[in-house]
């Protein structure tokens, strides 16, 4: 028997995708297999069959007797449905919150999932899951996340060997676009992108991505990690984010748990994922940045990063490279940076001297998904200029910190024509959070295809928003009101990100699986 | 008077009980209910053709909700440290819960101006719909013009404290046009981005010259306008 390391996490029990982005960590390639559970009993027992292989959140390598780091990961979530045919009691499944015994499907409009990302236009996989036959409902997702091809490749085959073993009682499903219009594939793919033949962690858009990530009660390297990841506080120092914004079972930024069904140890240490296969339209991207820039004062670089908070290169942050200039000397200091020193250039920041703007837009991406401290604001004296509104809340970041996201996620595809739309390519996004409705939808309605939070009227974000040509968007990259400059205005921004499937899954902790596969969930 | 006025923004609230009674097998609130929300299934609300109205609310109250099992006040809170007092005279000591005297037509309104002058205009300018949905109301029977419904609705008021906050207390007419120009300004402020000056300044010259800034008659929003117009009808529009 070893002893467990001292973590204020139950690291044995929470699964590892909830901790770990596994592609920072090593595993470049990523297959997302998608099941239809047919009858209880044998479900359960596919269950049981690959629970030993289902990847914790233990930490790898320390220790007298380490855990080893797995070739490849094996990460399990369900869908309502999926819990329902695994036969979970009732009066546990009526604890499930309301969205997610929806789906992703039935809130399209509460996502702004319209036009071409209306569900119509989805993977057949997705299209034919929560319609008319439930046998092609999907159930249950297996992520399997691999160091290699070979590592995949192999955890996969023993995965299928398990479906095999079921006898028919689980099936797997397919339905997933590839490329040249292939349209039934067995899985959903994804991989690290390769610049100039290296892994890296761009998009196809070209920019750095996952680095912002929220730091709760719980993980390690508190002081290395939590400024510019936790919450923002009135002395200007960081404090770790409640831990139950992001594990059920655990008190909340409210200071009571999150909403989940009973039994506690259910629920305890799972979290709730939301799973989007995004679409990037590179073309109207590049064709968008292109025209663009033929107007824009700075560099094209320049405008890239306005889009986004971040230069696209190396993700440095506009709030502390906000001009070409700055961004040469940030480039400088970064060379030279110890990596603890390079991840601090990267998240450790606010927009306490930016509350208007003008170096990162109030439509960026990472401005809108994150506000950090910015929303206790108001207008101030001069035209554009908005100023701190210190006191206004109970903490700088009270609005923001119920709102933070957990983001898992690996690009798909291959931008093999860049004149074109079309073709399969762009991010498996998966989202936790403890409560979707609160966290994801929230931040999908209100801030990415909303302004009104940011004062930005009905300005959507530039990248996710739903931009519709029948009510032209716009996003204003404000200017230094102290300044000569004027505003830039973008225009008819064309819809860049198009929905292609996905739905809400839970994440059970270690502990729920196993008495899942039992049938041993007891609400009583 | 002057909790109900907020500069020159005014709030109405009117309770008009509704009659215990029914007609053809239906109870009277029940109809009434039933008439409002057809006004759900109407492009737009009756109110929205009302002079000045910033903000309109209809809906008949059933009964006041009861939190909780009230308590019985000093009593109650002795006899919690004494329990030799029996719990019936426990009991007999809790109040009971209130209930309404009948069921009630909540008209709940802000809007531009005097009581009077407002109340006028909206038996003006919609008299058959306020008769179709307040006949069902005691006392209403012997309404049958303007200074009539003046009189009944200034009965059935009570003082009101609280304000729609998304307005000020400007002319609907002013502030209408305001948001109008305020789309207009962003949207001439994108086409004309960059533009040299000349050419700007004759734009503008264009652009007041099309929406009018000081011509309440000219260009605005409408009343009750809840939509932004999609790209290719105001196209149409302009084409006109």
């Amino acid at each position: 028997m070893t002893k467990l390391q001292t973590a204020s996490l139950d690291l044995f029990d929470i699964q590892g995708d909830i901790v770990r982005p596994y592609g920072r960590f090593g595993f470049p390639f990523a297959r997302y297999v998608f099941f239809n559970i047919r009858e209880g009993t044998r479900g359960r027992a596919f269950l049981t069959a690959i629970l030993a292989k289902v990847t914790s959140a233990a930490t790898w390598g320390i220790g007298p007797d380490p855990i080893p780091k797995p070739l490849a990961t094996t990460n399990l979530a369900f869908t309502y449905q999926g819990l329902k045919n695994l036969e979970l009691p009732r009066a546990t499944l009526a604890g499930f919150p309301e969205e997610f015994a929806m789906g992703m499907k039935a809130r399209k409009d509460i996502l702004g999932d319209d036009g071409p990302s209306s569900p119509e236009y989805w993977d057949p996989i997705w299209r034919k899951s929560r319609d008319k036959n439930r046998d092609l409902d999907v159930h249950v997702l297996v992520s399997i996340n691999g160091q290699s091809m070979a590592a995949l490749e192999e955890r996969y085959q023993w995965l299928l060997e398990a479906v095999a073993a079921s006898d028919g009682g689980v099936v797997q499903l397919s339905g997933h676009r590839g490329h040249d219009g292939a349209e039934n594939l067995p899985y959903q793919e994804g991989h690290a992108l390769l610049e100039d033949g290296q892994l890296c962690t761009k998009e196809h858009f070209g920019y750095t991505d996952g680095i912002g990530d929220p730091y709760f009660a719980g993980l390690a390297d508190a002081s290395e990690r939590v400024r510019g990841r936790g919450k923002q506080m009135d002395d200007g120092t960081w404090a770790p984010l409640a831990t139950g914004e992001f594990l059920l079972g655990h008190i909340d930024e409210a200071h009571e748990y999150p909403a989940a069904p009973v039994p506690f140890l259910l629920s305890r240490n799972g979290t709730f994922m939301v799973y989007r296969k995004l679409h990037e339209n590179v073309a109207s991207f590049d064709g968008f940045l292109e025209r663009e820039s033929r107007n824009f004062s700075g560099s094209k670089a320049l405008l890239k990063a306005k889009f986004v908070g971040r230069w696209a290169d190396n993700g440095a942050p506009l709030t502390t490279a906000p001009d070409d200039k700055s961004k040469a000397e940030w480039d400088a200091r970064f060379a030279q940076a110890s990596d603890v020193e390079k991840d601090r250039m990267l998240s450790d920041f606010t927009y306490d001297d930016d509350m208007s703007g003008a170096k990162c837009p109030f439509s960026s991406h990472m401005r809108r998904i994150n506000p950090r401290a910015s929303l206790e604001f108001t207008q101030g004296d001069k035209p554009g200029a908005m100023v701190r509104s210190r006191g206004a809340f109970d903490t700088p970041g009270a609005l923001v910190n119920r709102r933070r996201i957990i983001r898992r996620g690996m690009p798909y595809g291959e931008a093999k024509d860049r004149t074109s739309d079309r073709g399969n390519h762009g991010i498996v996004i998966m989202m936790l959070n403890a409560d979707i409705g609160r966290q994801f939808e929230f931040v999908q309605q209100q801030w990415i295809n909303y302004g009104n939070d940011f004062k930005a009227s009905n300005d959507k974000e530039i990248l996710l928003g739903n931009h519709d040509k029948e009510y032209p968007s716009r996003a204003v990259l404000p200017a230094d009101p102290d300044g000569e400059r004027a505003p830039y205005f973008l225009r008819n921004i064309p819809r860049l990100v198009e929905t292609r499937g996905g739905d809400y899954f839970f994440i059970p902790s270690m502990t729920a699986l196993r008495l899942i596969a039992k049938g041993l969930v007891d609400p009583t | 008077m002057g909790s109900n006025v907020s500069g020159k923004a005014y709030a109405l609230t009117i309770l008009s009980p509704i009659k215990n009674a029914y007609v053809a097998g239906v109870a009277c609130a029940d109809t009434v209910r039933d008439q409002l929300e057809n006004w759900n299934l109407l492009q737009n609300s009756p109110m929205a053709r009302v002079p000045q109205t910033y903000l309109a609310r209809l809906f008949v109250l059933d009964d006041v909700f009861t939190q909780s099992l009230p308590g019985a006040g000093a009593l109650d809170t002795v006899s919690d440290f004494l329990p030799a007092v029996p719990d019936g005279i426990r009991r007999a000591a809790l109040p009971t819960p209130d209930h309404l005297k009948s069921k009630y037509l909540v008209f709940s309104i802000d809007f531009h101006g005097e009581l009077e002058p407002y109340l006028r205009g909206m038996w003006q300018a919609i008299a058959p719909e306020i008769q179709s949905v307040w006949q069902h109301c005691y006392g209403f029977d012997a309404v049958s013009d303007a200074e009539d419904f003046v009189a009944y609705m200034k009965k059935c008021q009570l003082t009101a404290a609280l304000f729609f906050v998304g307005s000020n207390d400007d002319p609907l007419g002013e502030q209408l046009k305001a948001l109008y120009l305020k789309q207009e300004f962003s949207r001439f402020a994108l086409e004309s981005q960059g533009l040299p000056t000349a050419e700007l300044k004759k734009r503008y010259q264009e652009f007041i010259a099309r929406v009018k800034p000081t011509d309440l008659t000219g260009p605005a929003w409408t009343p009750g306008q809840y939509a932004l117009l999609k790209h290719s009808d105001a196209r149409q529009e302009a084409a006109l």
